[in-house]
């Protein structure tokens, strides 16, 4: 009894040392990724916003705080119908790749079981990524262009007489040549989801008498959806910053967000191209914020 | 001993034209045989299953029970032979069409939906979903059946193992199937919850009134839940008859093992006794079987000191005991390594104490010997 009195005692005792060790290790093991952070994210977050209100005059910026800025591009159609034309991209883009990805997805995740094959496939998927994002956007030039392959080959084969002209240097061969780079990041995070679906629960689905399409509506798309909106996450945040795939096959025709920023700081208008910066981020944000409120990804994954 | 046949007739009409009588039974398995990568997992399985009764199918881990079990249900075909199913040919019907019921070994619950939702999935999303009022009555029903009431809401991963069993059960019944195939239903739980469960299970078959097949690895599960019970040996129907006739005289000396009752030593069978290399024993019974072995049960012998006198005996050294409440279960060790188990009924008087390495005198009544061969 005696002993048993003793050890809890000690235990009492060594209980808030052990704790305050505890917390003091806990902030050491959280500085790094608080400093790295802080350092990279937050304080290049909190220049951008500051720099969007200097003055800008044609040779110099001076921290003068002004709104001439932001009047400017809220007041240029030019600057508008960039901002309306990224959004509209963005979305086109996000639905073909989801239209792509998801069945391509479903046949690696799902209907291949053989573990090997399945990682071969999503490989495949990769290997584009072995070459340069330059030599992959411009290699669309002559596969889309007026003499280009796809022309070659639909005139050859007698289906058209006339070469089609809108696929080269038009928003569809800048949404050809994002859906081809960004698909593999929605088939990924929805393969490694639908791989997870136990078969066994497909199976019982079958069983009591759900056809194909109602399993894949209400089974096989649900459990997917994390996956889903992971691809989606990705292929936005790729999207919206996108300049280099617009200026290579839109013939600088369709202006990105990323485009003027790209002018702008080429022209040294470091607090116009801090304006674009800001919206284009805080865009980003609100797109992110709402596909986790999706789902709770913590809990699924 | 009941052995499984096929019951149909072929009747010769008076225009000399055959037809086939079908007999009464719910189930019936013809020659079936299913090969996985070249190796046999079923060959020539056949039996009828006929009674609203609870069935266990017994087998040991790669005896072929699940593959027996999912061609059943539909979920594979066999490579050769038919599955009648109230007299019409299910062999190649899909496994939804079929009106047989699965419970899954690791009861395959829709992970995204709450207890009512998993169980009212077959009901919503059949070819002809039933109206939404039908599907509220019809699972209200289930789920009080199985005894979930009041986790309709809960989502499947707030409830225990035992209750998600319920659920699995709750979907297939809820689809009212006229025959209920359970896949080790019982494997994934905790051994107290199992006991609870055996009773559960067939206190809902016989509210039900529909016959269960119930496929297990345990011989304690398989001999205490079925009415009837089968043993599958390598792909084959080992035994099919009431768990005490098997219990009591097993078919064959695999049947025997797998009961887990009975020390089996190999040997020559001559008309008055079964010569194995620890001697020559007297036997009670012979039973005709391709492998030739001598079976004893476990709780007919006794240990005595070496060198008595006793009609079936042999020499082994004492090795360890194991308590199981009841009774005490004593393993020996013959010369050559064979480990031989005697159980004591504690009913019967406290246990004796043996010495580690001692040689001991195992003998037994040759009435109670079983002979194969």
């Amino acid at each position: 009894m005696t002993l048993v009195t003793s050890t809890s005692a000690e235990v009492d005792v060594g209980a808030p040392a052990s704790n305050e060790r505890g917390s003091l290790s806990a902030y050491v093991l959280l500085a790094p990724a608080v400093i790295w952070m802080t350092l990279f994210l937050v304080v290049p977050m909190a220049m951008i916003i500051y720099v969007s209100f200097w003055t800008q005059t044609t040779f110099k910026i001076e921290p003068r705080l002004t709104l001439d800025s932001w009047q400017t591009f809220f007041s240029s159609d030019a600057y508008l119908s960039s901002l309306w034309t990224t959004l509209r991209i963005w979305l086109i883009v996000l639905v073909t790749t989801f239209v792509v990805g998801y069945p391509t997805a479903i046949y690696v995740g799902l209907f291949v079981r053989n573990k090997t094959l399945q990682t071969s496939l999503l490989v495949l998927c990769v290997i584009p990524f072995w070459t340069s994002f330059l030599i992959r956007v411009l290699a669309w030039r002559p596969m889309l262009g007026k003499e280009g392959a796809i022309n070659i080959i639909l005139m050859k084969a007698g289906i058209i007489t006339q070469p089609i002209e809108a696929l080269l240097f038009t928003d569809l061969s800048v949404v050809i040549g994002m859906t081809q780079i960004y698909v593999v990041f929605m088939v990924g995070p929805i393969a490694f989801m639908l791989g997870r679906i136990d078969p066994n629960i497909l199976e019982a689905a079958r069983d009591l008498g759900a056809d194909f399409w109602r399993i894949l509506r209400k089974i096989i798309f649900p459990l997917s959806l994390p996956g889903v909106v992971v691809g989606a996450i990705f292929v936005s945040v790729m999207v919206l910053g996108e300049f280099a795939t617009s200026a290579a096959l839109s013939g600088r025709k369709v202006n990105l967000l990323g485009n003027i920023i790209v002018t702008q700081v080429g022209s040294l208008k470091w607090a116009l191209a801090s304006v674009v910066g800001v919206i284009l981020t805080a865009i980003m944000a609100l797109v992110i914020a709402g596909l986790l409120r999706v789902v709770d990804l913590k809990k699924e994954l | 001993m009941i052995m499984a046949m096929a019951t149909s007739e072929i009747v010769t009409m008076q225009d000399g034209s055959s037809i086939v009588v079908l007999d009464e039974a719910l189930l019936r398995l013809e020659g079936i045989t299913k090969l996985f990568a070249g190796r046999s997992a079923l060959s020539d399985v056949r039996f009828s299953v006929t009674g609203n009764e609870y069935i266990s199918l017994l087998g040991p881990s790669g005896s072929g029970k699940t593959t027996l079990l999912r061609a059943i249900a539909g979920f594979e075909t066999p490579d050769s032979g038919r599955i009648f199913f109230e007299g019409a040919d299910v062999t190649r019907k899909p496994a939804h069409r079929r009106g047989i019921g699965f419970v899954f070994q690791n009861f395959a619950l829709f992970p995204h939906l709450s207890v009512f939702d998993n169980v009212a999935f077959g009901l919503r999303n059949r070819a002809e979903p039933f109206p939404e009022d039908v599907v509220l009555s019809r699972v209200k029903e289930t789920i009080d059946l199985v005894g979930l009431k009041g986790l309709e809401r809960r989502g499947v991963h707030q409830i225990s193992g035992g209750q998600k069993q319920r659920v699995a059960l709750a979907r297939t019944l809820v689809t009212k199937p006229k025959l209920v195939l359970l896949d080790e239903p019982l494997g994934a739980l905790d051994a107290n919850l199992r006991q609870r469960m055996r009773t559960e299970l067939r206190r809902i078959r016989e509210a039900l009134d529909i016959p269960f097949l119930h496929v297990t690895g345990s011989e304690t599960e398989a001999l205490s839940m079925g009415d009837r019970l089968i043993v599958l040996d390598a792909g084959r129907i080992g035994q099919y008859g009431k768990p005490d006739e098997v219990y009591a005289s097993p078919a064959t000396a695999n049947v025997a093992r797998f009961l887990n009752r009975y020390n089996v030593f190999a040997g020559t069978i001559e008309n008055d006794g079964f010569t194995t290399k620890y001697g020559r024993f007297d036997y009670g019974t012979r039973t005709p079987a391709s492998e030739r072995a001598y079976a004893i049960r476990y709780d007919r012998l006794s240990v005595t000191p070496s060198g008595g006198a006793a009609p079936a005996k042999l020499a082994a050294s004492y090795v360890a005991s194991e308590y199981l409440g009841s009774a005490m279960v004593h393993f020996f060790e013959t010369a050559d390594g064979k480990v031989v188990e005697v159980e004591h009924h504690l009913s019967f008087g406290p246990p004796e104490a043996f010495e580690p390495g001692r040689s001991y005198d195992l003998s037994w009544n040759p009435q109670d010997g079983i002979a194969f061969g």
